[in-house]
């Protein structure tokens, strides 16, 4: 059986404020027609099923037209009989249970598969077992729904979330739910997740097919795509659905140069990385400030005006050496609890009540912040 | 006749009553003890041993024990004596009044005099106790004949201030236990090292289990100051065996758990990772530990990572083009084929060896202050050496970098020890984490039945010493002449202990403390049912003072 893997299309995000001739959003326009490609590479490929592990959508309320679109492409693969497996993600479930999420929609479809209840759902497809663990309220959730997964012998599992592995790889957003590498059992056939945007492997059996788009300059250096698995062979290849279409280019040092020559400079890199429908980002370092305000900015502008986004990022050489100030990473418990323990050393707080306080204290903060992070989640419509 | 009869008894009576005054009078100012005072009051000896003695046929309730504690009242409000010592019971003896062998002479069918026979009890000073309750080391005597009482409850109530947050047991008096003196590890002391030392069946395994899941419950409350690596090559912390409970099945605190497996069966658990190694991770001096060397073969072993890039060179040394490279070097192909045959061993044999790692998460959560424990069952005894190497390399690697903000330190336990810190052992790793590692905030644990076997010198980092029960001579010997407090006089306790009991030495108490060291199904038990603060929050019986 071969499947393709997809996840993180996040249908209706919209940023850069360009606009196209009919005034709609570039950058969102250009995700729709990802998805579009996505759907027309998939039907050609002609896998037995598609997975997408999560985040269809950007918002848990998206509007009218990424449900088109969405909708558009289920009916493509339908009419091509092949099933759809999808989990919501942390973007597109509701984070209580009193919403209705977007998937509702579209429930009951002919071999449409959607796990989108907080809680493990298994599809039958083919021969084989897809073990859906779609986006749960609580980090611990997804340990309970592991547990009432019943292994056959031919087991594929999807899951949303950002492993713990890739924790060094990457900044952990705010309410983001980590998921255990102790989920990621060497014996399920596939493991195909959801929500890193950039193509990796995890372990043998375990792959993020990474975002069709890009979303940040963070993600320029990804392998974007969709995944092409056989799981019989045990096999994963990579499908490009578009070329590369993010530049961030490595800096360039401007020391000494006169705005004739930073001028000239980023002429010749927009003619070289053909920036045309592109995002480029161009880094220049130690530019005199002088210098760079005498170029003409409309000439600036109209030598980006062809891309999809162009932006200059800029580091003057009279800026200090910016003195990084350390990011305190305690939790606001632990900040707490510190607190309240140097308080008490200096007998500001009774020692006899000092456990009981921080106890509680601590533990309203840890549910105030829990309830805060998934309120977050909600909060960029 | 019977009226001048009673005149004589008045006068007599009066004439007695006179002469005694007088007698009184005339005799010296002395002090005359008593018979029913002279048990249970010091009557010798001296700062560093007091001694009293004690009815030679107590009933058993009242037996004196070697490690009881006793407490000498030295009172007295008039004179301005107020303080309590506090002594330990290292050995009894029977005695007498009399010279040689008197006391045990027949008489007849009788032994001569039992009233001139009683029990010595030899005890040594622990400190003392001031009326405001603080204590500190005796630098006196208590004054002679002041009475001796088994310790209560109340006075061992200045322990408390000074125990840590890690509870092992209760405070143990004798046979007794002190329930609510718990006896608690430092976790500011835990980078010192730390020694668990006994005979097998002593309760070793019981005694990492608590302290292993005390360590949970810090860090699970957010309150951990250092990660606990455990790997464990019986298989019996995870889940237990039987009846025996393992640290899964403390549920309450599982958030401060993360484990790893080698093991099939344990590792379909969601909360059980199966462990990995990349091949990458793996380094030739740890193969160097797996097997007997001949001298060119270790200098091939040597020369690898001089040939070969660090990260590949499992790999490339088993290539036909590692293997030119290797005979480049001058190397003889026989010696290169043994190293590739063995190294295809140890990758068939360690199946865990593979393209993803665990390592990270390990650290991280070893960082985080949570207990890591890696569960790696039926496995050699040299596999696990080799693990065990390759995990504390990365780890004391990783310690050296920069320190992040709000990193915790880490314990490394090894069990069986005396294997990789003995006099001689060729591994020097733990070795170097055992003297260098408390600067960079790594420490070791080592459990061991032959303290004897390990080196003195490294012995005398240990600041934190668990002797539960050691038989042979020899340990104890190394142990009293490496431990920072002074063990010698436990020699005869160290000797009696039973199972589960325990002399606990470390910083921070002011001398060795017995203990009886919680059973593990017990403590759950109790952790899983009653947690004070916690039980507090739960029924919302804490409310700020604003309410």
């Amino acid at each position: 059986m071969k499947i393709v893997h997809l996840a993180d299309s996040h249908l209706g995000f919209s940023s850069y404020s360009r606009l196209d001739q009919h005034g709609q959003n570039r950058i969102e326009e250009m995700i729709y027609s990802g998805f579009d490609q996505a759907i027309e590479k998939i039907i050609q490929l002609r896998p037995d099923a598609v997975v997408h592990a999560g985040d269809v959508f950007h918002h848990v309320r998206p509007k009218i037209k990424p449900l088109v679109i969405f909708q558009r492409g289920l009916f493509r693969l339908a009419e091509m009989g092949i099933p759809v497996i999808i989990i919501s993600g942390n973007h597109d479930a509701p984070k209580s249970y009193s919403i209705t999420g977007p998937f509702r929609l579209f429930e009951g479809l002919r071999g449409v598969h959607i796990a989108q209840r907080y809680k493990y759902e298994r599809f039958e497809v083919g021969d084989y077992n897809f073990h859906c663990i779609p986006f749960c309220l609580e980090p611990r959730d997804y340990l309970t729904e592991f547990e009432r997964i019943e292994r056959s012998s031919r087991d594929v599992l999807v899951m949303h979330g950002l492993v713990e592995s890739l924790r060094s790889r990457k900044m952990r957003s705010v309410g983001e739910h980590e998921l255990k590498d102790s989920l990621l059992k060497s014996d399920f056939d596939y493991i195909a997740l959801g929500h890193f945007h950039g193509q990796t492997p995890i372990c043998a059996n375990a792959w993020y097919s990474g975002s069709v788009e890009y979303f940040n300059f963070g993600e320029a250096a990804d392998r974007k795509g969709m995944l092409l698995v056989d799981l019989e062979k045990g096999t994963v290849e990579s499908v490009q659905v578009r070329p590369k279409y993010m530049i961030d280019c490595p800096a360039v040092d401007c020391s000494g140069l006169s705005s004739e020559e930073i001028s000239e400079c980023l002429m010749e890199l927009c003619h070289d990385y053909e920036i045309r429908d592109k995002m480029i980002r161009i880094n220049l370092t130690n530019v005199n400030r002088a210098a760079y305000r005498s170029i003409d900015q409309g000439k600036i502008n109209r030598l980006g005006a062809a891309a999809l986004y162009f932006k200059i990022k800029l580091q003057f050489n009279d800026e200090a050496e910016r003195s990084e100030r350390p990011v305190d990473r305690h939790k606001l418990h632990e900040e707490f609890s510190n607190f309240l323990r140097g308080e008490a050393s200096q007998k500001r707080i009774p020692k006899a009540i000092l456990d009981e306080v921080v106890a509680y204290g601590s533990e309203l903060m840890k549910k105030a912040v829990q309830s805060r992070n998934i309120e977050a989640f909600d909060a960029s419509q | 006749m019977c009226e001048g009869i009673l005149v004589q008894e008045a006068d007599l009576s009066a004439f007695r009553a006179k002469l005694g005054s007088e007698v009184e009078q005339a005799l010296p100012d002395k002090k005359v003890i008593r018979k029913e005072d002279t048990t249970y009051r010091i009557i010798s000896k001296s700062v560093t041993e007091y001694q009293f003695i004690v009815p030679f046929d107590l009933p058993d309730e009242e037996r004196v024990e070697v490690g009881q504690i006793f407490s000498i009242k030295d009172h007295d409000e008039a004179r301005g004596r107020r303080l309590t010592f506090l002594a330990r019971v290292l050995d009894i003896q029977h005695g007498s009044n009399y010279e040689g062998n008197w006391d045990t002479t027949m008489k007849g069918t009788q032994f001569f005099d039992k009233e001139q026979i009683f029990n010595r009890v030899f005890a040594e000073p622990l400190g003392c106790v001031n009326c405001d309750g603080s204590f500190r080391r005796s630098r006196t005597i208590p004054t002679k004949f002041s009475k001796v009482s088994r310790a209560e409850r109340s006075e061992f109530k200045f322990l408390k201030q000074v125990m840590g947050d890690i509870e092992i047991g209760y405070l143990r008096n004798g046979s007794r236990l002190v329930e609510e003196i718990p006896v608690a590890l430092h976790s500011d002391t835990i980078d010192h090292h730390m020694g668990v030392f006994a005979t097998t069946g002593m309760g070793k395994s019981n005694f990492m289990k608590v302290f292993a899941a005390s360590c949970m419950r810090l860090a699970a409350r957010g309150e951990s100051k250092f990660g606990l690596l455990i790997v464990d090559p019986h298989g019996e912390y995870l889940k237990g065996k039987g009846s025996i409970k393992g640290l899964m099945h403390l549920k309450r605190y599982r958030d401060g758990l993360a484990c790893y497996s080698t093991d099939q069966k344990n590792s379909k658990d969601p909360y059980v990772e199966e462990l990995a190694i990349s091949k990458g991770e793996v380094r030739p001096e740890d193969v160097a530990l797996l097997y007997e060397w001949s001298p060119p073969q270790r200098e091939a072993l040597d020369a690898i990572s001089r040939i070969f890039e660090a990260g590949n060179w499992l790999e490339e040394i088993q290539s036909p083009d590692g293997l030119e490279r290797m005979m480049q070097e001058k190397f003889k192909d026989s010696t290169v084929n043994v190293l590739v045959r063995r190294i295809k061993n140890i990758l068939e044999k360690n199946k865990y060896i593979q393209g993803r790692s665990s390592l990270a998460n390990m650290l991280a959560n070893l960082q985080s202050g949570k207990v890591v424990l890696v569960d790696i069952p039926r496995m050699s005894d040299r596999s696990e050496l080799f693990l065990l190497s390759v995990i504390s390399r990365y780890i004391m690697e990783e310690y050296k970098k920069d320190e992040r903000e709000g990193r915790k330190n880490c314990l490394i336990t090894i069990e069986e020890a005396q294997r990789v810190l003995g006099a001689g052992s060729n591994t020097s790793r733990f070795e170097t984490i055992a003297r260098e590692g408390r600067k960079f905030g790594v420490g070791l644990c080592a459990i061991t039945q032959q303290p004897k076997l390990i080196d003195k010198q490294l012995l005398s980092q240990f600041n934190t010493l668990v002797i539960m029960g050691l038989g042979d001579r020899n340990d104890r010997i190394q142990l009293e002449e490496s431990a920072k407090q002074d063990l010698s006089t436990l020699d005869i306790e160290i000797q009696t202990l039973e199972k589960g009991e325990a002399i606990v030495s470390t910083l921070n108490i002011p001398f060795p403390v017995p203990a009886r060291i919680h059973r593990f199904e017990d403590y759950l038990r109790r952790l899983e049912k009653d947690d004070a603060n916690e039980a507090l929050i739960s029924r919302g019986g804490f409310r700020p003072f604003l309410e």
